[in-house]
């Protein structure tokens, strides 16, 4: 009895580990002969961040497709080497540094949060990669923890709020609250959110954060409720969001609050399920899905066809990083770092974004930026963009705390 | 008011759950960390019956359908297991828990899901001046008869008797004639039907994701612990109170809420360390 016991434990765990394996090794996608151009993309796949994770990782894949089926890239098939993550930057850059010791990446890409960008920029030049970072918003990213080695891809902070601020004063309230992410991301959000409510003669009644992973916003909700606030703004990540939106509609908030606006927190994908209640809300745009030029719809109608969804700004930002990366390594004629990195700045290219180009001094690349309120239209839920913020407004001088070295 | 009700609210959920899990903790010793799995399956479950039949039905249909669970568990892992030692046990539970999250993003994907409640227990309810969610006012009411029917259960039932023995010892119970195995697959049963009843309870309560049953297990084993290993009205009267002070800690300190039920536990095992309502060893 005990014998088969411990055959059936051993059977167990091996189907326990070979499945642990299976989520954690490399995935190729490129597939072709030769020497192939290979990419760490490390992005969470498990917890409140999976969905987001998973975004970032299909985009990557839909890049590798469209440019392999092109003949890839100098002539070189992209192979990506997919790790897991929890969203926990020591585990981030366990992943990273696999990537590229064992896996030999030379290029990093799908880092979700900004601490784990931050890791990974601290890290970035010492392990000699290229890393893209597609999503860290935080404004530190292209302050003191900049690196050389690193590419911004995504706004910042800053640059979101800059725009929110330019429709900001014909957004009805007076009294704001705001509701952020217990992380760097959500503080720096706050105190910049808060700069520009001043500005615009308005009041902040309460500031709040709540970790990531809050599963009950009731104390939040009620704190709001009796702050007095009539506008609201929410900077909430991963799952967290739809907690937020669901209770927001228990304690019927909206009675109260009528002006709801989100740093990346009502996005296009999670429409189905923040429901009707959301109709009205604003949010910052980083990209146009109906951007009306060649390579966003080749792009569009690819992701469509490799993940059955239409993509929204996480995977476009990723799908944008790919597209400068592979640029500069065309330009460069080499997958050696240094003479990437050189190629991507001040580089100017047309991307899925229209025309973008990168900032020497802090590796920002420069684009639009969009405010968008939700809208029904056509029986779906959808961004009707009330405002374009060009590059030249939403983006601040670069911070004199990056150093490039 | 509306932040002790948060509170008390959260504390009901918290209830629900952590008494199956003391429950199974008291009789098998286990400490079952696919518990966490078994509330968020349930919660997935309560989706699909909510969207073919209907969130009243879900209530009695998933508790049933994770008793089904529990029979499996007790009868593949829990008994034929039952002599080896807890971390053996509990690393089992773990990989189970571990490969349920991993079926769940399987077959709902990993994306979020919402549940609605029906829709009377939608929108709010004017109670002494404040407007509460009428569903949060449910699930406290649900949690409460729940209790009382555990309860009477376990003091006035021949079966609540053998499961009171079988949990202070069980080879004594087994020697004194009562049916060891009978009473722990009703025990494992019932613990799991409470995950399941705990998941759809929580489903229109938060938003459904295969990370869900993560954040409950955690809270839920410092329950058992606080409450008195193995002590059902031990994990339900924490359970209540641990629900509170992180709701209470969220609105006065902030900063330092997520670590309160560690606080408590620590506090807890320096002072009483059988637990608020353990037996002394």
């Amino acid at each position: 009895m005990k014998t088969k016991i411990a055959i059936a434990m051993a059977v167990l765990l091996s189907l326990f580990v070979s499945a642990c394996g299976s989520a954690t090794s490399g995935s190729k996608s490129g597939g072709g002969s030769g020497e192939t151009i290979k990419i760490a993309v490390v992005s969470p796949t498990s917890g409140s961040l999976a969905k987001t994770g998973t975004d970032a990782a299909n985009a990557w894949k839909t890049a590798a497709r469209l440019y392999n089926e092109k003949g890839g890239v100098l002539g070189r098939k992209i192979e990506l080497i997919q790790k897991d993550t929890d969203g926990d930057p020591s585990t981030t850059l366990q992943g990273v540094r696999e990537a590229v010791t064992k896996g030999g990446a030379k290029f990093v890409g799908g880092v979700m949060t900004s601490p784990e960008n931050a890791a990974v920029s601290a890290q970035a030049k010492g392990l000699g990669v290229v890393a893209m970072n597609a999503i860290g918003k935080d404004d530190v990213l292209r302050g003191k923890q900049c690196s050389p080695n690193q590419i911004n891809v995504v706004q910042s902070n800053s640059m979101s709020f800059k725009a929110i601020e330019q429709a900001l004063k014909d957004m009805p309230g007076q009294k704001w609250a705001i509701q952020a992410v217990d992380f760097s991301t959500g503080h720096s959000a706050s105190e910049k959110f808060t700069e520009a409510i001043k500005a615009s003669g308005k009041e902040v009644v309460l500031q709040q954060y709540a970790p990531q992973g809050t599963t009950d916003f009731g104390p939040y909700i009620t704190n709001i409720k009796n702050s007095g606030a009539d506008a609201m703004l929410a900077v909430v990540y991963g799952s967290d969001r739809e907690v937020l939106v669901q209770q927001m509609q228990q304690f019927n908030l909206g009675s109260q609050v009528k002006t709801v606006v989100g740093s990346d927190t009502f996005v296009e994908s999670l429409f189905p399920v923040m429901g009707d209640g959301i109709i009205g809300y604003y949010n910052n745009v980083g990209y146009d899905v109906n951007a009306d030029n060649a390579m966003n719809k080749e792009f569009v109608q690819a992701f469509i066809a490799d993940h059955g969804n239409q993509p929204e700004f996480i995977p476009a930002d990723n799908y944008l990083a790919a597209q400068l990366l592979f640029g500069a390594i065309e330009k460069a004629g080499s997958t050696d770092t240094d003479k990437v990195l050189a190629a991507l700045k001040g580089m100017k290219m047309d991307t899925i974004d229209g025309e973008v180009s990168i900032r020497p001094e802090d590796n920002q690349v420069l684009r639009n930026m969009y405010v968008g309120r939700v809208v029904k239209k056509n029986d779906k839920l959808a961004y009707e963009i009330i405002s374009t913020t060009g590059p030249e407004v939403s983006t601040p001088q670069a911070n004199p705390d990056c150093v490039m070295s | 008011m509306e932040q002790l009700l948060n509170g008390v609210a959260l504390g009901a959920l918290l209830m629900v759950l952590s008494s199956g899990l003391a429950m199974i903790y008291g009789l098998r010793g286990v400490a079952n960390f696919a518990h966490g799995a078994l509330y968020m399956l349930g919660a997935y479950l309560a989706y699909t019956v909510t969207e073919r039949i209907g969130f009243g039905l879900a209530l009695l249909v998933v508790p049933i359908a994770l008793a089904l669970v529990g029979v499996v568990l007790e009868l593949v892992f829990f008994r034929p297991l039952q002599h080896r030692s807890h971390i053996e046990l509990g690393l089992v539970t773990f990989g189970l828990a571990m490969m349920g999250e991993r079926l769940v993003t399987l077959i709902w994907g990993e994306g979020t899901l919402r549940v609605l409640p029906p829709e009377f227990l939608q929108g709010t309810t004017s109670i002494l001046g404040s407007d509460y969610p009428t569903y949060r006012l449910a699930i406290i009411v649900i949690a409460l008869v729940m209790a009382a029917v555990l309860v009477l259960l376990l003091r006035f039932t021949t079966i609540g008797l053998h499961i009171r023995s079988a949990s202070q010892d069980i080879e004594t119970a087994a020697i004194m004639g009562i049916d060891a195995n009978r009473v722990s697959l009703i025990v494992v049963s019932v613990g799991s039907a409470l995950a399941g009843l705990a998941g759809t309870l929580a489903a229109p309560y938060i938003s459904l994701n295969p990370g869900m049953g993560d954040v409950f297990l955690i809270t839920s084993l410092i329950v058992v612990v606080v409450g008195g290993v193995g002590s059902i009205a031990g994990a339900m009267v924490a359970g209540m109170g641990v629900g509170i002070i992180q709701t209470i800690g969220a609105v006065y300190l902030p900063s330092f809420a997520v670590l309160l039920p560690y606080v408590l536990l620590v506090v807890v095992l320096l002072w009483r360390p059988q637990g608020l309502a353990g037996r002394k060893v």
